[in-house]
Formats: C-alpha cells, sequence, structure tokens
C-alpha cells in the first residue's frame, strides 16, 4: 500500500475536491482519496498491485481534472 | 395557534425580505457553490437535472435553517428569559460575515490562493460520509452548513420572533413560534434565489463573476450593518441620510398631540414600517432626556430599536409606547439610532 500525492490545479471549488475524494468509491485498489481544494492536492493512498499512477491520473482526467505527480519533499 | 398562524403570516409577508436582505449573502454562497460545479462538471445534463440541482442546495438550505430555528425556539423556550445580544456583539457577527461574503466572492474571481480559506472545507471523512449516504451526491454539505449559519444573523423580525419565543412559556411552543415563522419566510427566499439562479444558467458563463460582484456589495452592507450598528457616523447608510434628509416632522404621541407641545427633554420617535421618523431628533444637552418611541401595528425590523451608544436595546411592542430614559449629554454630543439590522437608522443631536 502506497501514498501518492497529484497536484490538481484545476480544482475551483470544494466541490471539485468532493467529486475527486468520490474516486475511493469508484477506483478498485484506491482505498483513500483526500483532496483538498485550498492546497490544491490530492492524496491517495492505493494497492500498487491493483491500480497503478497512470491509471489513477486518467481516471482523474475522465472526471475533468488534471492530476501531476507531486512530490511534498521537493 | 393564533399566534403560530400569525408567526407564518409574518414570516410569508415581512419575514422573507427582511431576512432575504441579511441572510441572502449565505444562500448566495451556498448556490455558487452549486454553479461552480455545474460549471466543471460536463455540461450534458438535461434542463430538469439542472433545475433540480439549483433547487436542491436552496431545499436543503432552507430545511437546515427550519431546523435551526426550532431548535432555537425550543431553546429560548425553555430557558423563558431574555437572553441579551448586545449590538457590539450584533456588530462583530456582521463583520465575521462581512469578512466571510468578501473572502467567498475575492476566491471567486481567483484574485490570490489564499481566499481559498474562505471556503468551508469539511473533513474527508465527514464527506465520505455524506457522500455515501446521497450515493455521490458530494454538495450537500455546505447549504446545509449555511443554513444553520444563519442562526448567527438573525434579521430584525426574525429577533422579534425569538422574543416571543421566550416569552411563549415552553420549549415545544418556542418551537412551533419558530418553526410557524421560518416555514413562512422559505417561500419567499425560494422563490427569490430560485429564479435568480435558473436566470444565471442562460448566462453562466458569466454567472461566477457576477455572483462574486453580488457578494462583494452584499459584503459591503454587511459591514455598513456592522458600523450602523456601532452607532458609526461613518457608515454609508447614514452619508445617504445626510445626502437625503427626510424633512424633520414632529412624532406622533397620539392622534392630536404633537412632540412640539411637548417640554424640550421630552421627544417623540415613531418606528414606522418603512423606517423612523423623523429622522433626526433635537434634544437639549447637560440634562436627562425622555425619548418616546411610538408603534402603531408596526411589523417592520424597526420594533428592533438600538441606541449603540447607551448599549441599549429592545423589541417594542407591535403597538405602543416605549419609554426610554437617556443620561445627560454634553452639548454637539450626536447619538445615534438604529434598527438591529442596521436597515433604518436616525440621530439625537443635543444642540438645544
Amino acid at each position: 500500500m502506497v501514498v501518492k500525492d497529484f497536484r490538481v490545479s484545476d480544482m475551483t471549488c470544494v466541490n471539485c475536491a468532493m467529486r475527486l475524494q468520490g474516486l475511493e468509491d469508484d477506483l478498485p485498489g484506491v482505498v483513500e482519496v483526500k483532496a483538498s481544494y485550498r492546497t490544491q492536492i490530492m492524496s491517495v493512498k492505493f494497492d500498487i498491485n491493483r491500480i497503478t499512477e497512470s491509471q489513477i491520473i486518467e481516471a482523474v482526467r475522465l472526471l475533468g481534472y488534471t492530476a501531476k505527480p507531486f512530490d511534498s519533499q521537493s | 395557534m393564533t399566534s403560530l398562524w400569525v408567526a407564518f403570516i409574518t414570516g410569508i409577508t415581512t419575514g422573507g425580505l427582511s431576512c432575504m436582505a441579511v441572510q441572502g449573502g449565505l444562500l448566495a454562497s451556498s448556490l455558487a457553490s452549486q454553479i461552480e460545479k455545474d460549471l466543471a462538471a460536463p455540461l450534458h445534463s438535461s434542463s430538469r437535472q439542472r433545475t433540480f440541482r439549483i433547487a436542491l442546495p436552496i431545499m436543503l438550505f432552507l430545511t437546515s435553517k427550519l431546523v435551526i430555528y426550532t431548535i432555537l425556539g425550543a431553546l429560548l423556550g425553555g430557558l423563558g428569559q431574555v437572553i441579551q445580544i448586545t449590538p457590539t456583539t450584533q456588530a462583530i457577527f456582521q463583520f465575521v460575515i462581512a469578512v466571510f461574503i468578501l473572502g467567498n466572492a475575492l476566491r471567486m474571481l481567483n484574485v490570490h490562493p489564499i481566499f481559498r480559506y474562505f471556503t468551508f472545507e469539511p473533513p474527508a471523512s465527514i464527506t465520505r460520509y455524506i457522500r455515501r449516504k446521497a450515493k455521490g451526491n458530494t454538495s450537500l454539505f455546505t447549504p446545509i452548513l449555511l443554513g444553520v449559519l444563519t442562526v448567527l444573523i438573525p434579521c430584525g423580525v426574525t429577533q422579534t420572533m425569538m422574543a416571543a419565543a421566550l416569552t411563549a412559556g415552553s420549549p415545544l411552543l418556542g418551537a412551533a413560534l419558530m418553526f410557524s415563522f421560518t416555514l413562512g419566510t422559505s417561500p419567499v427566499f425560494f422563490v427569490l434565489s430560485y429564479f435568480a439562479a435558473r436566470l444565471s444558467v442562460k448566462v453562466e458563463k458569466y454567472f461566477v463573476r457576477v455572483v462574486a460582484i453580488a457578494l462583494i456589495v452584499l459584503s459591503v452592507l454587511a459591514f455598513d450593518t456592522g458600523l450602523n450598528l456601532l452607532g458609526s457616523r461613518y457608515s454609508l447608510t447614514r452619508l445617504v441620510n445626510s445626502i437625503n434628509k427626510n424633512p424633520a416632522v414632529a412624532g406622533l404621541l397620539q392622534p392630536g398631540l404633537t412632540g412640539e407641545d411637548l417640554p424640550a427633554n421630552v421627544l417623540v420617535l415613531n418606528a414606522e414600517n418603512n423606517g423612523y421618523r423623523p429622522t433626526r431628533l433635537h434634544a437639549p444637552a447637560e440634562t436627562a432626556v425622555t425619548l418616546n418611541v411610538v408603534t402603531d401595528d408596526t411589523r417592520s425590523c424597526t420594533r428592533a430599536f438600538l441606541i449603540p451608544d447607551i448599549d441599549f436595546g429592545v423589541i417594542l411592542k407591535a403597538t405602543g409606547t416605549e419609554v426610554i430614559e437617556i443620561p445627560p449629554q454634553k452639548e454637539g454630543t450626536i447619538m445615534p439610532y438604529t434598527c438591529s439590522m442596521g436597515m433604518y437608522t436616525g440621530e439625537i443631536v443635543f444642540d438645544l
């Protein structure tokens, strides 16, 4: 199980963040999604044996947003 | 039963418009979230779906408002004693609301990322719970919360009802009274906001900006109300009043007896449905003054009468005379009076 952060710069409101959080119900292998409109960061906890990072990015794209991998250390 | 019916009628007439003036900003914030969501989502929904999506947040807002005011009515009825919210406290609430609304407007205009902090961002655990309860309809939280927040900014007519709930004698009757009144205000809220939002769909490209500008105007009004409640002479309302000076018509204590027939230190002020008459009273300095505030079937927020400088506030009877003793003031003192919403103002000038 890994936790990966993504920057989603086109979140325009709290509702966008809530829509992204809904991915945890829709994507097999995703355990938890925390998305913040304030920070524009989406944090995803997922099982790398069941879903890949690029599949998550694609799912976000289908919702109408652009997710880019984000390293909070950098 | 009669009092409940009166409360409902008051709500559907003066209460709805009066509360809309004060709490409209919070409802607009609820709708703004929904409109933003519509803009963010792909636009292949039907007209019926859009109608529902606009109506839903309004209904949630009004329902949560109804629930919270019913609870408040029960508490007030149970307490059975006057809860004194001072003008200063009300002013602080107004300033907080003004800042919140303004911050939200600037966020919508994308002025700076810092304004994103003016939105309510509920914890993921709460949104998860709501989402799973509502099967994905995650925008429910904002209108519900904002509806609850209206309890912090009751309009003048609502305060009158709150005073009535205090004297209702029981939590059940207090709750029923506030429920009837708030239910009465709901159709006005719904119709005004629904048609405003439906109109917006036709111009949705610009609506976020239109709403943002409307919020800025509401923010200025809320701030101005705060200034009035503090008795400031530099509020916009007073500026407008000073430009459009009402004729200094003497107040009528009772038919046939004008204020001019009374001693100089006895003043008469009429609290009418559309304001106070006159808007400027003259009184002698260095002597105690008696102010008679007269109501005659008055139903508007002028009944929630405040004199901020002496921290005085009272809910006037619909018909009657409230006698207020004002301590001696220095020559040249200007003492503003206002309704609790800060909408209607006037002043006593101690220059005789």
